[in-house]
């Protein structure tokens, strides 16, 4: 009996306290979480899409960036799915395909279903560089390198299972080549680095770090693994343009989630609000100055591009 | 020399402790899988081991050079501290709030430590002001300034 | 190899900037940026890195060269400021900052903390002085240097950093390498960052690993905190220390007479510093071990030594101008601070490389200026603080010891608001006071704890290249820096091992049986 009544009280406080929750919400600032360090291009495009949180019609209240970075997101995702508050008041940023190539790949304890996505706020594809004093010219150039010595060509990515190693396993299926793909530990960053210094005969990047890297003059940037040309690069062909089956499988969409078991209230309230606080002038001109294309999605659009991202990748990572 | 037979043994033991340490660590390195993300555990592990068992064998034969061990008058007084400084951050931080239970350990651990007498009021205030001053400091340091979150139950 | 950054002859085109610096809402922000950052930096868990992040959004709000003299001076002090915790409260403020505690805590356990600050302040702003007019003279050599280094080469220098372990603040070789091993291993706890494999994961607040500042907070705070208790309800009366006075000039005199220190240190740092990836961290530690050797008072070291002071701090300061060399001439970080900086150059839309001295000089000049002025005016305000701050030592231990702790709690919790961080900081320090009292030492172990993972990253990315290429002998054992390199690790070991037993024969009985 008396575990009865104290079951009952839990709930009607629960609710009383959901319900409050859900009308005042955010009370408090929000902490967002970001899976990767502080100053690498997701970081430092959150802060940016996030600046005008504190406005009265966006969310009213500031949100803080927290970084947990390493293992190529799966630190902090891990941490987002087992232990971060499902109240509203915790969200992270999303890299697709990254964190669903990796719960496809398995040793994680996140999956599509462990997420509530909100809102999509940039889109970075993928492209191919070589440092600027290297012979190839073009993707055929690589191919027939990467054929004549097969396993030899060393080439650059952010890690294994991230955005960068996806378009790296479409190219070498696309091209029917073997190729060595060398992870780096340290981002982006560090494979464009291992370029530019000659340490590997080319790399996959991120297409605003490649496009500021060339316009220093210090790399190639040879082809985009996107569906169509790119506004930054419109000089740039798409791998399809240059004879190779490739999508945009490989684009990192980013934006923000909350964990699964966050009240509907909050979802709702969330994604009413963040595509809006995306859809700023100030937003739009930090990012285009910083040479990051912004792709603005609502909830809907997102969990259907969600749902058919994990069905190409089951599909391109199936032979591994 | 007569206290030398008591940290000779307690070296033994600590050296023990960090040779067994080291065979464990060992052992998974070398049985866990992918073998590809164990390579440089195993590395680290069979110098470990092999440090750790010098280390061992040198503290049996009391070869030891370095570090006093443990007196029982130290842990006397180590033991209350360490007591309530594990309490506090492994309980109270989270389940009371950063700063109430911050602010109730500093109070108990400063009394506790304090050698002025516990019988005069003037120790009392004097101590409940020391905590006021701690606790509006680190507030305004960490919660104003910087803004950190951190969790609360009790008041702030 | 070309480099897409062509330097053009006039190297004084900085002073035409200089002006800039002096408008009255710069010097503001400039004087802001140095005393925020002195503040910052002495909290403790606050690593430079973070609090140039906590300062980024109010850039937003900022002309482009504002904003970065804000940064600029940010950074510059903040990694001065981590001193100050270091030696006061023997908690690090950054991994720079560790070779700091050594000789400093001493120093200011023996009343000389107003000294120790002195000394700390007065060899950064000569070091970082250094290292900025580096940045402004030398960035193509620099560059090009910073470049040459790659996965094997960095291997190497990971090994150097590991072979100076066992020569670091411990009576025993073989103490000290085996804390080093303990440090080696605590790294390689959590998600191993290329395979995505897990390892040693007992606990969920060890799945992101262990947070090296956290690990620094617990290992060098807690073990000092629980010294403090173990003497029990001692009036400070036990340990009162005459504060000795300490005029800037006597300070200023000593650094004089302490060239080697300040040498060596400058030296080390500005050109470890540059090395993308490594540099930053362990540039205090090279300095600190390099000056010892060096020295003909060796055993003075870590017993509360000017020279340890000096030199730690020179090189750390040195480290900040160079460090940004790869930033500012390729736009590629080499540190996580200047991904950060980074960061606050591309809100502005300024892209670093070519385009920033070509089309943004004024951007860029006033921004390397300001970081001149910046390590002035840090050593200035450092030098007033120092002597306030000596009072410390007065503190009742009974005071400091649950001060320190309460530091420590909160300090690592704020590194990325994690209770796990936390429960990390304290194990660690609980355990590490119990192996401190059986000869084991705190910095080899974090030198462990730091060089483990960039030891693991560069030989997996080396061997995998390695294996596409030319094959792991030749990858990682031909070429001349390969080599030099290894020649040095050799010469290094070589060394421990002439020392350790050259000063075996001087160890008196009394020491062996205490």
């Amino acid at each position: 009996m008396k575990n009865l009544l104290t079951a009952a009280t839990l709930a009607l406080t629960t609710l009383a306290g959901g319900a409050a929750l859900a009308e005042d919400y955010p009370e408090r600032p929000v902490m967002m979480m970001v899976s990767y360090g502080a100053g690498g291009a997701t970081d430092f495009q959150a802060r940016i899409v996030t600046m005008t949180a504190g406005n009265e019609d966006a969310l009213g209240m500031p949100v803080a960036i927290i970084n947990k970075p390493g293992a190529g997101g799966r630190v902090g995702w891990n941490w987002f799915a087992t232990q971060a508050d499902a109240d509203g008041y915790t969200l992270a940023a999303y890299n697709v395909p990254h964190f669903i190539a990796q719960s496809i790949k398995g040793g994680v304890e996140y999956s599509t279903d462990s997420f509530e996505p909100i809102a999509n706020w940039g889109a970075d594809p993928a492209v191919f560089v070589v440092a600027a004093d290297s012979p190839m010219n073009s993707m055929d150039d690589v191919v027939t390198f990467a054929k004549d010595n097969p396993g030899k060509l060393t080439f650059s990515g952010a890690g294994l299972f991230v955005g960068h190693h996806i378009a790296a396993l479409q190219l070498e299926k696309a091209a029917g080549v073997k190729m060595a793909y060398i992870p780096t530990k340290g981002g982006g960053a560090a494979a464009m680095k291992a370029v530019i210094a000659g340490d590997v005969m080319g790399g996959v990047n991120n297409l605003s770090d490649a496009f500021r890297a060339q316009e220093a003059g210090n790399v190639k940037i040879l082809g985009v693994f996107d569906l169509e040309r790119n506004d930054f690069l419109p000089d740039v062909p798409t791998l399809k343009e240059q004879g190779y089956d490739i999508d945009n499988a490989s684009v990192n969409f980013r934006g923000i989630m909350v964990p699964k078991g966050t009240p509907p209230e909050v979802i709702e309230t969330l994604a009413a609000t963040v595509p809006e606080m995306f859809n700023n002038d100030r937003v739009a001109k930090k990012m285009a100055a910083g040479g990051s294309p912004m792709h603005i999605m609502d909830r809907e659009e997102v969990q259907a591009m969600w749902a058919a991202r994990e069905e190409t990748l089951k599909a391109l990572l199936a032979g591994l | 020399m007569s206290t030398s037979s008591l940290p000779r043994l307690q070296h033994v033991c600590a050296s023990g402790l960090v040779a067994a340490v080291g065979v464990w660590v060992a052992w998974i390195s070398y049985t866990q899988q992918p073998s590809e993300a164990f390579l440089f555990p195993r590395l680290i592990s069979t110098v470990f081991v092999v440090l750790a068992l010098w280390t061992f064998f040198k503290a049996l034969l009391g070869w030891t050079k370095v570090g006093h061990g443990l007196g029982t008058h130290e842990m006397a007084n180590l033991l209350p501290g360490l007591v309530i400084a594990l309490v506090y951050v492994f309980w109270a931080a989270k389940a009371l709030g950063f700063y109430t239970a911050g602010a109730i350990a500093f109070f108990i651990l400063l009394s506790l430590y304090d050698p002025a007498p516990h019988r005069e009021v003037r120790t009392w205030v004097r101590r409940a002001i020391i905590t006021a001053i701690y606790l509006a400091v680190m507030y305004g340091l960490f919660a104003k300034l910087l803004k950190v979150y951190t969790p609360r139950e009790i008041l702030f | 190899m070309s480099i897409g950054y062509e330097r053009r002859d006039i190297d004084l085109e900085f002073l035409y900037y200089f002006g800039d610096v002096f408008s009255p809402v710069s010097f503001g922000l400039l004087l802001l940026g140095t005393i925020g950052g002195l503040l910052l930096g002495a909290t403790p868990g606050l690593s430079p890195t973070m609090a140039v992040a906590l300062l980024i959004p109010f850039t937003f709000h900022l002309q482009p060269v504002q904003g970065l003299i804000l940064l600029g001076a940010a950074y510059t002090s903040t990694v001065a400021g981590g001193a100050v915790s270091a030696i006061l409260l023997k908690i690090p403020g950054a991994p720079a900052n560790i070779a700091t505690t050594l000789d400093g805590h001493t120093m200011a356990k023996q009343g000389k903390g107003a000294r120790a600050l002195q000394l700390s302040f007065l060899a950064s702003a000569v070091g970082g002085v250094i290292g900025v007019l580096l940045l402004i003279f030398l960035t193509p050599v620099l560059s090009q240097w910073a470049l040459a280094f790659g996965p094997s080469h960095l291997f190497w220098l990971a090994i150097l950093g590991v072979t100076v372990i066992g020569s670091l603040d411990s009576a025993s070789v073989v103490k000290g390498l085996l804390s080093g091993c303990i440090g080696l291993w605590l790294a390689t706890i959590g998600f191993d960052d290329i395979m995505g494999a897990q390892r040693f994961i007992f606990h969920p607040a060890l799945g992101g690993g262990i947070n090296i500042i956290a690990a620094l907070i617990g290992l060098f705070a807690i073990p000092q905190v629980l010294t403090m208790f173990a003497k029990g309800r001692t009036s400070s009366a036990a340990e009162v220390i005459e504060v000795e006075k300490h005029s800037i000039k006597d300070a200023i005199r000593e650094l004089v007479r302490r060239p080697r220190a300040l040498t060596i240190g400058t030296v080390t740092g500005s050109f470890i510093g540059l090395i993308p990836g490594v540099g930053g961290q362990i540039a205090g530690l090279v300095a600190y071990d390099q000056t010892k050797k060096f020295s003909p008072e060796r055993e003075k070291f870590g017993k509360g030594h000017s020279e340890g002071v000096i030199a730690a701090e020179a090189a750390n300061n040195a480290m900040v101008g160079p460090s940004l060399v790869p930033l500012l001439t390729l736009s590629i970080p080499g540190s996580p601070t200047a991904a950060v900086l980074l960061g606050g150059l591309l809100i502005h839309g300024i892209f670093p490389g070519t385009d920033l001295f070509d089309n943004h000089p004024d951007v860029a000049w006033t921004f390397i200026n300001s970081m001149l002025i910046g390590q002035v005016l840090m050593c200035i305000f450092g030098l007033y603080v120092a002597g306030l701050a000596a009072r410390i030592a007065q503190v009742p231990q009974s005071v400091m010891a649950a001060v320190v702790l309460g530091l420590a709690v909160f300090g690592s919790y704020s590194v990325q608001s994690s209770m796990g961080d936390v429960y990390v900081m304290v194990t660690l320090g609980v355990i590490m006071y119990f192996l401190e009292r059986f000869g084991f030492s705190a910095a080899p172990l974090v030198l462990g704890l730091i060089l483990g993972p960039i030891a693991e990253a560069n030989f997996i990315q080396g061997s995998m290249i390695a294996g596409a290429t030319d094959g792991l002998g030749a990858y990682f054992l031909t070429g001349t820096l390969n080599i030099v390199l290894i020649a040095v690790v050799i010469a290094s070991i070589l060394y421990s091992v002439w020392m350790e037993l050259r000063t075996r024969r001087y160890i008196s009985k009394e020491e062996i049986m205490g």
